[in-house]
């Protein structure tokens, strides 16, 4: 059944993406990292768990994204009005006041690219995880490390907190279902990422019948 | 030990940008990559004069970015609006200061600390210099992680913006300095993705 190989690498050559560095690489235990020879900088991971762990991260934060965005992540009353916003309800409001490039600037890095990271990261596993052969995962994993820079939920989460201390002076404040949610969230988005190795997501993703261009030693 | 190592330009071998394949060029400058299908080059294109472009666009937009007002708060008739730095001493004074220093570090600092890094990788890298190669790639990766952190105060403006939206007794509307603060962060991350790091390994070669 699981025929998702990860353990049976062969040593591969491999060339450092922060200093150019060619080497070769052997095959390492699950767990473990191996390190660029000439800068020390990370050159893959082996993560424990294969590809069953981020993809069970991923569904699940697929699920707390979409309680995340739909449930009123705070609470409001201000001289006896109750507001109840969700993030996306609080990025519309400022586009309203006349700031869309600033609703956008808000919005993309906080709901809609992560949103895209964690479907394309679904289909992606997926499709790998079950044999699918789905066509554009190719295209998609491109597509998530283009964006993964951009994805911002830890940041909008401190910024939550932050505005959260600022607005009490001004309103009674009440942590909504959103809020927990959104919380939860950020944790399985970064264990979604930390479980992930992109080179071996690669390698499965890779045309067997494809001519592949190993170059030689020099 | 060091001088075992080689850079896989000299063999003709490029790693691939967007998934880390190992491609050989066959004396080419440009070849699609046999496993991803992106475009595969030696080096970024054109990387330090991109990098120095975006840089010193951020420089300047981080002036407004600290002089104009972050945020405008209309409450019962009177208006006040905050810089940053009026943000940060007003939670200061009011004995609030984790508060203070998280902001302080995020808006004010980090942005600062991640251009003038950037800045001194670049000027080193021209210079062909071959001091400190690891602590640079190191500090290029630094700025790679922290910097989307100075995004933090758009963030609280831009919740506080949508979540108090009473009207007639209390609004928040963005400041100017909201649109030349996210261009700050957003000009730097341009910057830190158009320069390629393998060019501070490059010298004699």
């Amino acid at each position: 059944m699981d025929s998702v190989k990860i353990m049976d690498q062969p040593a591969i050559l491999f060339v450092c993406h922060e200093c150019d560095a060619l080497q070769r690489v052997p095959a390492i235990e699950p767990g473990h990292d191996a390190t660029c020879v000439r800068c020390k900088s990370r050159l893959f991971r082996n993560p424990k768990g294969g590809i069953d762990k981020p993809l069970a991260f991923t569904i699940a934060s697929m699920v707390f994204f979409i309680i995340a965005n739909v449930f009123p992540i705070v609470t409001l009353t201000i001289v006896g009005v109750k507001l109840n916003t969700t993030i996306t309800g609080a990025a519309y409001v400022f586009m309203q006041q006349g700031s869309p490039e600033l609703a956008a600037i808000v919005w993309l890095p906080s709901v809609l690219i992560p949103g895209l990271i964690i479907a394309g990261l679904f289909y992606v596993l997926f499709s790998i995880r079950f044999q699918m052969g789905w066509r554009y995962a190719k295209h998609i994993l491109v597509w998530i490390s283009r964006l993964l820079p951009w994805g911002m939920m830890d940041v909008f989460m401190l910024g939550i907190l932050v505005s959260m201390v600022k607005l009490v002076g001004l309103a009674d404040v009440v942590i909504g279902t959103g809020f927990y949610a959104f919380a939860i969230l950020v944790i399985l988005y970064a264990s979604t990422i930390a479980s992930l190795e992109p080179h071996t997501l690669w390698e499965c993703l890779k045309d067997p019948t494809g001519s592949r261009k190993e170059p030689g030693n020099g | 030990m060091a001088s075992n190592i080689v850079s896989a330009k000299t063999l003709g071998v490029a790693g691939c940008h967007t998934c880390g394949q190992a491609v050989h060029m066959r004396r080419q400058d440009q070849v699609e990559c046999p496993r991803c299908g992106a475009d595969v080059h030696y080096r970024k294109h054109d990387s330090i004069n991109r990098a120095w472009a975006f840089l010193i666009a951020a420089f300047v937009m981080y002036i407004p970015a600290n002089t104009e007002p972050m945020m405008r708060t209309t409450s019962l008739g009177s208006t006040s609006s905050d810089t940053i730095l009026e943000g940060v001493i007003y939670f200061l004074t009011h004995g609030d200061w984790p508060l203070a220093l998280v902001i302080f570090a995020a808006s004010v600092m980090l942005p600062l600390l991640k251009m003038i890094a950037i800045a001194y990788i670049l000027i080193l890298t021209q210079r062909a210099s071959s001091e400190r190669q690891t602590e640079r790639t190191n500090l290029y990766k630094l700025a790679e992680i922290l910097g989307k952190w100075s995004m933090l105060d758009i963030f609280v403006v831009g919740l506080m913006a949508g979540l108090v939206q009473l009207g007639a007794l209390t609004t928040i509307a963005p400041g100017p300095a909201c649109i030349a603060f996210a261009g700050v962060v957003i000009l730097t991350m341009f910057a830190e993705m158009a320069f390629d790091p393998k060019l501070i390994w490059d010298r004699m070669e």
